[in-house]
């Protein structure tokens, strides 16, 4: 195949393709205490869970905790990847050099305790669970 | 074979006793290192020829084990390390060495530097090539991501400038740029090529400088991007020894050859993950040119006029792929890919290019365990770069098969 007609086929793609509407968040963000940010707008959440913002506001490194698979659809409304590609998404970042793995949660209980013991910690937990001893952030 | 089954009985064990959790070293006052690796172990089988190691004998001289540390002892700074060693049939040997050591500072979202042994870009995979773990595929197109030339294309000492520069309605623009130097090995993939199909004795690179650049489209369609990646290396330079007669005038006589060049690489990328599908499709080039000089010695007196020769070549490969992940626990993939040795001489000998389907099926059991088969039909045999195991005179164009299994365990 030569190069034209693969750049035609990829313009191609672009046009054809269907902007897709994101999922809308069904789950409560949280971080620890210490993160001074009281909320974010939906693009800034998911530039956190997709590594382009990796420090908060004060330059304290963002820790991403992972609530076991309780949270898997807002996880995916939250960085736009199902969980298996967003695992394989910071693999490629932590073993290259380029990021740091979220650290995975076995359940919502042990991701509050992460998230409250971590500086810097944020998680997304089922709705309705109540942030004992983290902040809860408003998602615009 | 021994050193093989301890690393991966080791990953092994390391990767279930911490159950794909990071080991995380705590130094106190919220200070910790974090610790991942992995470690993987294939089997390659093929009929008619060798390719990647003696595989008409089934081989599992495929081998790869990595070990990463990362800490971030200020504000806005991290520091990250990776041992790694790897074996793909002649090329390896599982010699551990550093795969990237370096500290990086980001100022904010727009621009970080990252400085030491880094890895550079290159497409999709260039970042990630021998991280199995990573992909749906065993083996990537090997005309765009050649496991054997990974000292040639992984990593430099030198710096990364990155960034994400947002661009509205329009998505956002990732950049990441690179100057260093390349450290290529006299006995890597790229050194067993330049000496394969003769009886040239390999004396040495010199450390070519490196530069480039990757760039991302991150289109406003969700999981659309568009990438272009175009490098280049100077001072790519290598000597080479021939024996020409053990008897001469002053002493046994040999040709040296010194080879002087620069490389200019590109490659284009789209990815699209879409729901439970991820379409790829890469194009690369890249385009070696320079001189080849050459001085005829008996003993270390000069028996002819020094020769001076251009030399030039360029290859090119592409591909494009699918793959649809069922559930958590397995992937099915495809992708077709063609390598040509010489973009312009596309058709001819057998030797001239090689095409191959590849069907992948990849297994995770266990978040921290993963296993793979894969077929491949392949024609031609462009990238086989192993001439004593595959006479030229043997090549005759017909269609060959390959069957390859992984498995990988991490934390």
């Amino acid at each position: 195949m030569k190069l034209g007609k693969l750049t035609a086929l990829m313009a191609g793609a672009l046009l054809v393709l269907p902007c897709l509407p994101s999922l809308a968040l069904d789950g409560v963000v949280i971080v620890n205490d210490g993160v001074a940010t009281a909320n974010l707008d939906a693009n800034a959440l998911k530039d956190i869970y997709t590594g382009k913002t990796m420090y908060w506001p004060g330059g304290q490194a963002i820790t991403i905790v992972v609530a076991g698979d309780k949270a898997d659809a807002a996880l995916e409304a939250a960085s736009g990847m199902n969980a298996s590609a967003f695992k394989t998404h910071w693999q490629r970042l932590a073993f290259s050099g380029r990021g740091q793995q979220p650290k995975r949660a076995d359940d919502v209980a042990a991701a509050l305790a992460a998230v409250a013991a971590s500086k810097g910690a944020i998680a997304i937990v089922p709705a309705g669970t109540e942030p004992a001893g983290v902040k809860k952030l408003d998602v615009n | 074979m021994k050193q093989i089954k301890t690393i991966t009985m080791a990953g092994a064990a390391l990767a279930a006793s911490t159950a794909a959790h990071a080991w995380e070293l705590d130094l106190g006052n919220n200070q910790k290192i974090d610790f991942h690796g992995f470690a993987s172990q294939g089997f390659i089988a093929s009929t008619d020829y060798n390719y990647l190691g003696k595989s008409t004998d089934g081989s599992f001289q495929f081998t790869e084990a990595g070990i990463n540390a990362s800490y971030s002892p200020f504000n806005r700074t991290r520091i990250t390390v990776q041992g790694f060693a790897f074996d793909t049939g002649k090329i390896g040997n599982m010699e551990p060495f550093l795969d990237y050591a370096s500290i990086e500072y980001t100022f904010n979202d727009y621009v970080g530097i990252r400085a030491g042994r880094v890895r550079k870009p290159g497409g999709i995979y260039n970042h990630i090539q021998d991280l199995d773990l990573a992909r749906t595929a065993i083996l990537l197109p090997q005309g765009v991501y050649d496991a054997r030339w990974r000292d040639f294309s992984t990593s430099i000492d030198g710096g990364v400038l990155f960034g994400t520069i947002p661009l509205g309605k329009g998505g956002s623009l990732s950049y990441e740029l690179f100057a260093g130097l390349v450290t290529l090995s006299d006995d890597g993939g790229v050194a067993h090529w330049i000496v394969d199909n003769s009886n040239n004795k390999f004396a040495g690179f010199g450390q070519p400088v490196s530069v480039g650049g990757q760039l991302w489209w991150n289109t406003p369609i969700e999981g659309l991007r568009a990438g272009a990646y175009t490098g280049y290396m100077d001072d790519f330079t290598f000597n080479l020894i021939t024996p020409v007669s053990p008897v001469g005038p002053f002493g046994p006589i040999n040709a040296y050859a010194a080879a002087d060049a620069h490389v200019l690489l590109q490659q284009y990328s789209l990815e699209y993950t879409w729901k439970k599908w991820t379409f790829q499709a890469e194009y690369f080039t890249y385009e070696y040119s320079g001189n080849n000089t050459i001085n005829v010695l008996s003993g270390t007196t000069p028996i002819q006029p020094t020769s001076v020769s251009p030399s030039t070549t360029q290859p090119d490969a592409w591909y494009a792929g699918a793959a649809y992940r069922f559930n958590d626990w397995f992937e099915v993939g495809s992708y077709y890919t063609e390598h040509y040795a010489d973009v312009h001489q596309r058709s001819g000998s057998p030797n001239a290019s090689q095409k191959d389907l590849a069907l992948s099926f990849r297994f995770d059991p266990k978040p921290w365990w993963i296993l793979k088969l894969e077929g491949h039909y392949i024609r031609g045999t462009s990238l086989l770069e192993d001439t004593a195991n595959n006479p030229q005179a043997d090549r005759d164009g017909r269609g060959w098969f390959l069957f390859a299994a992984k498995t990988t365990f991490s934390f």
